[in-house]
């Protein structure tokens, strides 16, 4: 099944369930669906479905107000940079909000989507969904596989509380990643082990999963075990499974395909290194050329042999 | 009858007034820590909307609310207390000023951003029309905040999803130390809202009984038809002063702000302001005469007084 599908199906289930809720967004119910993301949305009498006006700002600011009032939404958006303009109820509405407490009343989660597929021109450079949601430390959660999005859309989609969840552009059309078994998964859903090995800890962010993924079979048709760790939240996660996984294998590849300067994957290294339980190091992050303003392939590409050749000439 | 209550909205106008102007005088001492946003002119709005909102009606304000939060709570210790961020104010000294809001009374949510609350108040009145509540979504934002999009998009949203609510626009042609015809060119609020085909009704002259009857019969529209009513205020925040700054040798006339208003002074008896309608207090006249206002002025010190405020 495609990636698109499966979040698609899942959503429909989540939702199907839920009283009260509002449904809205640009095209949420209408054309293409949002490119198929919200296609057969099916709710419970009483509830409703809206084909918004396109007031990115003030459709954020609806979800809140809907909030105070004790009335479940999602906000369905096109485009993660069309968020942008929403930053002041990100920031001062939410503040309001969560300093009194009034956030349980009802669930507010709004669902773009990254767009990180490449040849959108400048505006889509904005890919970094970390450093989103760090702007008023916002919960939010990235789908990169099948396991993640069964766990996090059942767990976050309509619970009380505010957050935002992404899908990936680049990987609507591919098949979805089906990891053999979730190793490890925390509460708050924002880390995810995969495997365990003894030699190494890979580490992904952002939406990097599938290349940590792709080096983790690689390492293994090697002959060398790794564990395989993905970060889905980026805000005050806990990764003390990561920082206990590295005692034993002391070597790390972290891995984040962000395009701005601050990274996730730095608050992780930093922490490692404080540990001081490392041997090697390798970040892989997005090389920014020149041309990064304009129409590219815009995907982190990973010589994966060349990694796991230099892994065994060291070692 | 009727001279009962004409009696009880000039007291409740008088005593926002001076507990405001006891508050500019404990801000001229430099009591507080937080910004506050005095609201000299506009008691006789929030006292008329304060007698208008039914049990489920909200209301979502701006940096601007004390007016508002005094009208509705009719508690000034407790407001003070919050200015002092003291765990015994309204808000357990949790909010200060700019952001204070009280549930229980129907103050759901305040935001000093401009024209922020605007769309969260289309939320709240979505979740009435949802929850059948009857009750409306009332929100409020100045002259500048309808300079913001958000205002446009928050318009647009009520029409289009029919939701029963105020848009109240408080004018006093001033943002900061720009006056409209400073910063931009003139709104003309009745002919904007009409090209949404929304109802536009306006105010001015500070008679709280017009400005009662009228707010009811808007109320009543607006719920009858699930439609909003846009209501835009003639209102004069008094305080003005010259402000003497060397890029203005002659002095700059500068309608009040915030902080302490440096020409308002507490002893001003019975707590008129300026002697025009643009004085609640004094287009109290209207209503009562005006040894009943210095009365009511008189009770209210002394009431405050004992309070030991």
């Amino acid at each position: 099944m495609k990636y698109l599908e499966f979040i698609n199906k899942k959503i429909n289930e989540n939702i199907a369930a839920h009283e009260k809720i509002v449904l809205f967004g640009q095209n949420v119910n209408a054309g293409s669906c949002i490119g198929g993301l919200t296609r057969g949305l099916k709710i419970k009498e009483g509830n409703m479905i809206i084909n918004s006006t396109n007031s990115e700002n003030s459709l954020c600011g609806l979800g809140f107000g809907l909030m105070l009032s004790g009335v479940s939404s999602i906000f369905f958006m096109k485009q993660l940079d069309f968020l942008l303009l929403s930053i002041d109820h990100l920031v001062n509405t939410f503040n309001i909000i969560r300093s009194l407490k009034l956030e349980n009343k009802a669930s507010f989660t709004i669902f773009p989507v990254t767009v990180d597929n490449g040849y959108q021109g400048p505006q889509s450079s904005l890919n970094n969904f970390a450093e989103f949601c760090s702007i008023a430390r916002i919960p939010g959660y990235c789908i990169t596989n099948k396991k993640d999005a069964e766990e996090i859309l059942k767990a976050k989609l309509t619970k009380p509380g505010f957050r935002i969840i992404t899908i990936s552009q680049r990987l609507v059309k591919e098949e979805i990643i089906d990891p053999e078994q979730i190793l490890f998964v925390n509460d708050e859903k924002t880390v995810f082990q995969y495997n365990k090995g003894k030699d190494l800890t890979i580490i992904s962010f952002n939406f990097s999963f599938p290349q940590a993924n792709e080096l983790f079979l690689e390492f293994k048709n090697n002959g060398i075990n790794a564990s395989l760790f993905n970060v889905n939240s980026p805000i005050e996660t806990d990764w003390e499974k990561i920082r206990e996984d590295v005692k034993t294998s002391k070597n790390i590849i972290v891995l984040d395909d962000s395009n701005s300067h601050n990274i996730a994957a730095n608050s992780l290294i930093v922490d490692l290194v404080s540990d001081g339980n490392l041997e090697s190091k390798i970040l892989l992050k997005k090389e920014i050329k020149n041309g990064w303003l304009f129409p590219n392939e815009d995907l982190m590409k990973i010589d994966y042999k060349k990694i796991v050749l230099e892994w065994k000439n060291r070692f | 009858m009727n001279d009962d209550i004409n009696r009880q909205i000039g007291f409740d106008i008088i005593k926002i007034r001076i507990s405001q102007m006891m508050i500019n005088e404990f801000y001229k001492e430099g009591k507080f820590k937080i910004p506050i946003h005095l609201a000299f002119g506009h008691e006789t709005i929030a006292v008329s909307i304060d007698r208008v909102m039914e049990e489920q009606d909200k209301i979502l304000l701006s940096h601007r609310n004390i007016a508002f939060n005094l009208a509705r709570g009719k508690n000034f210790k407790k407001i003070l207390d919050e200015y002092y961020l003291k765990k015994e104010g309204i808000a357990e000294g949790k909010l200060g000023s700019m952001n204070l809001m009280n549930p229980s009374k129907g103050i759901i949510y305040t935001s000093s951003i401009l024209g922020n609350n605007f769309s969260v108040a289309m939320g709240v009145a979505l979740a009435q029309k949802i929850q059948h509540t009857k009750g409306i979504a009332i929100v409020l934002g100045g002259d500048g905040s309808m300079e913001e999009g958000s205002f446009h998009e928050s318009l647009l949203m009520a029409k289009s999803l029919k939701l029963p609510c105020f848009i109240i626009i408080e004018n006093n042609e001033w943002s900061m130390a720009t006056s409209i015809n400073e910063r931009r060119c003139n709104i003309d609020l009745e002919k904007f809202t009409s090209a949404y085909e929304i109802k536009y009704c306006k105010l001015s002259g500070n008679n709280p009984i017009k400005y009662i009857e009228e707010l009811k019969k808007m109320r009543e529209y607006a719920v009858k038809n699930n439609e909003p009513v846009c209501i835009e205020f003639n209102v004069t925040t008094l305080g003005d002063w010259i402000m003497k700054h060397d890029d203005y040798p002659k002095g700059k006339f500068i309608n009040y702000h915030a902080g302490p208003a440096p020409t308002i002074e507490l002893k001003t008896c019975p707590a008129i302001i300026k002697t025009s309608e643009q004085d609640p207090v004094y287009a109290l006249k209207e209503l009562l005469d005006e040894s009943e206002i210095i009365k009511i002025s008189e009770e209210i010190r002394t009431q405050m007084y004992s309070e030991q405020i």
